[in-house]
């Protein structure tokens, strides 16, 4: 498979959110702005992306028996080199993130894609692999965040771009909890529709 | 079939080396979080009042705010009131007359959970701002008989932001009385003359001299007090105030309630009960001092 | 927020684990086909993340605190609970194997619920003490049973449901969910009030 084959794989045709319905958890929680969902979503990847590259590399060393084990263990250290540097550099995105970044390692996507692919796998095609599921996730991300930002808080990374008055009294559902559910429910539903019969 | 050593040294190897990459990035990161979080909170108080030099008085709570050249402004303190959906992280500065010079209130991605597109309207200018020269007298919402306008459809939040701001001064309004200001515990003196450099003063009346004021030190449960008293000639207390303490805070820190510093004034008070070190402490650093002095009061 | 009734009821209902905090959504809806498999999931939840919450709490209070490991925290935790989890399941098989049967086949996929490693951290952000730790545990597992329950009840009648196809399985699920979840907000500000 070609490399770009590799990448745009994860990107779209196997989006983890969209269309695998992995990594819901996050994926809802913190996709109530653009920036957020943004942030989110760059984090997950360098975790996905650098524990791919990672267990790739080790792949022939790691005894069988104690891949789980070993995977979380390199997992869970990325997520707490970025957890960290966030922490330091982020501060405000960080607290707004919140819980979910040290739970980016129970995160399936990343611990699926580890022991689907980059154990298997050559240490490039796993670095292409984490590059595209990881910006598919932050691309589905994005798109939730603005969808539920615009509509329910009448911005796009805080400019008032469907006019004052609309910021003013914009549809706030959108971006309490139950408006997440509203907007992957509808989005799944139009991929259902109008993708899915193309492949079929 | 691997073995089990080899697993088992193979996992080790792996901890290990993992624990050591993330002491290393813990050691080069925990520095900058403590500075970021220092630089953010730097902000957050220059926001509230003009000043340069801030000196936290307690803890993460009470800051005293100095300008650029040396005078102490106000105070700024940081309170937590419970508002609809969790509490509201709120920041308030004071002026020496116990005016307020601008509140802070976290925004909803620094912890604030307020309902979005409602209770989180608290945080913005045109709700803050109202409260710029407001006193504990009048900082009500106006259906409650004060002066602010609640933001529609968020009456429990406007209302708590209000209730907060207005405990916090009660509370904290002790430490506004501004330090080395002889008259807050000797209001009858016209003027004070320094005896023993940031000391001790005498303070005069309409002709001679009535008594003195001086600043001295004591240990506390947790940390020194320092206080201010005035006496007069007769050995009488004017007053006493606390310019530094750090004690538990709703245990030691009573002693810095008006009832028990006023009660100085009749006679020396008997140690609060639950915070008797604490009390102990400021009743016999007043007694120990009194006595030091009374050479002066001649 | 000291008070352990208002722990448990804001974890319980106003900050539903599911619902409000989107922990969880894996088993949410993957494990809801039936009420009677969404009660098994949610005892199953319910006991893993009470001994969960006491092991992670003696472990962070009692090795990473003192000895300043605090940064080991997110591995520590991960491995510590799939430790438990593999540990429980052993231990039922052999000594309660009426509640292995009940159980046991939920315990695995537990490993991955985010719910349980999120609510121990939760617990240490919030810096509670043991006890409260315990209460915010329970509340929060007992959270997850009653929405687990009530959604498996709705979804077995949405599958008897004419419903168009590109909205049938996930796209309804989530709307459903949606639905609870605006419920939910009716419980946001029950501390405000009390």
């Amino acid at each position: 498979m070609k490399k770009s084959q590799i990448f745009t794989r994860g990107l779209i045709k196997e989006n983890v959110v969209l269309v695998l319905m992995i990594g819901l958890c996050p994926a809802l929680a913190v996709s109530g702005t653009v920036r957020d969902a943004f942030g989110m979503g760059l984090a997950a990847t360098f975790v996905l992306f650098f524990s791919n590259i990672i267990i790739s590399i080790m792949r022939k060393a790691i005894p069988n028996e104690v891949r789980i084990p070993i995977f979380i263990l390199i997992i869970s250290t990325f997520v707490t080199i970025i957890d960290y540097f966030m922490q330091a550099f982020q501060p405000s995105l960080y607290r707004a993130l919140g819980v979910f970044v040290p739970l980016i390692v129970v995160n399936c996507m990343i611990l699926g894609r580890a022991e689907a692919y980059a154990s298997k796998n050559s240490v490039i095609n796993s670095a292409f692999d984490g590059l595209g599921v990881g910006l598919g996730f932050t691309l589905a991300l994005t798109v939730m965040g603005a969808i539920r930002e615009i509509l329910g808080n009448g911005t796009f990374l805080g400019m008032a771009i469907l006019g004052q008055g609309f910021k003013n009294a914009p549809v706030i559902f959108m971006i309490l909890p139950p408006g997440a559910f509203l907007v992957i429910g509808v989005m799944k539903a139009l991929i259902n529709k109008y993708v899915k019969k193309e492949t079929q | 079939m691997t073995s089990t050593r080899s697993m088992v040294v193979t996992l080790f190897i792996v901890a290990l080396v993992c624990s050591v990459i993330l002491s290393f990035v813990y050691s080069y990161t925990a520095p900058r979080i403590e500075e970021t979080q220092k630089e953010l909170t730097l902000a957050g108080l220059k926001e509230v009042i003009i000043a340069e030099v801030f000196t936290p008085v307690v803890p993460d709570t009470v800051w005293k705010a100095i300008d650029s050249t040396q005078n102490v402004v106000g105070i700024v303190f940081r309170v937590f009131p419970q508002g609809y959906g969790g509490p509201i992280p709120l920041m308030v500065g004071l002026d020496l007359e116990g005016k307020i010079t601008g509140i802070r209130i976290a925004s909803a991605a620094e912890g604030l959970k307020e309902t979005p597109g409602l209770g989180v309207k608290i945080i913005e200018p045109d709700f803050r701002e109202q409260f710029i020269g407001k006193t504990l007298d009048n900082v009500f919402l106006k259906r409650d008989g004060g002066e602010i306008d609640a933001i529609t459809a968020a009456t429990i939040s406007s209302r708590a932001v209000c209730n907060g701001i207005k405990q916090a001064i009660e509370k904290f309004a002790s430490y506004l009385c501004p330090p080395l200001d002889k008259r807050c515990v000797f209001p009858d003196a016209q003027d004070f003359i320094e005896a023993i450099t940031d000391t001790l003063w005498y303070a005069f009346g309409e002709s001679d001299t009535i008594g003195i004021v001086f600043i001295a030190t004591t240990q506390g449960y947790a940390d020194q007090i320092e206080f201010i008293v005035g006496v007069t000639m007769q050995g009488q207390i004017t007053g006493v105030e606390i310019l530094y303490s750090n004690e538990t805070p709703g245990i030691g820190e009573v002693i810095r309630s008006k009832e028990f510093l006023d009660s100085f004034k009749e006679k020396i008070p008997d140690a609060i009960t639950g915070a008797t070190v604490s009390s102990k402490a400021l009743i016999n650093g007043v007694k120990e001092k009194v006595e030091c002095y009374k050479d002066y009061l001649k | 927020m000291k008070n352990p009734a208002l722990i448990f009821l804001g974890a319980f209902l106003v900050n539903n684990i599911v619902l409000m905090r989107f922990l969880g959504l894996c088993p949410f809806f993957g494990v809801s086909n039936a009420v009677e498999t969404a009660t098994g999931m949610g005892m199953a939840v319910i006991f893993v993340m009470t001994i969960a919450s006491w092991i992670t709490w003696i472990v962070y209070h009692g090795i990473l605190l003192p000895f300043d490991l605090v940064f080991l925290r997110t591995a520590v935790f991960i491995l510590t609970i799939a430790s438990l989890v593999q540990l429980v399941e052993m231990f039922l098989k052999k000594s309660y194997r009426t509640l292995y049967n009940a159980l046991g086949i939920y315990l695995p996929l537990i490993t991955t619920n985010c719910a349980i490693l999120g609510v121990t951290f939760l617990a240490i952000d919030n810096k509670f003490n043991f006890l409260n730790s315990t209460i915010f545990s329970i509340g929060t597992g007992l959270g997850f049973m009653v929405v687990m329950i009530t959604f498996a009840a709705i979804r077995e009648r949405l599958d008897l449901a004419p419903i168009n196809p590109s909205i049938k399985g996930y796209p309804i699920s989530f709307i459903a969910a949606g639905l609870m979840a605006l419920a939910f907000l009716g419980f946001s500000g029950l501390f405000g009030l009390t």
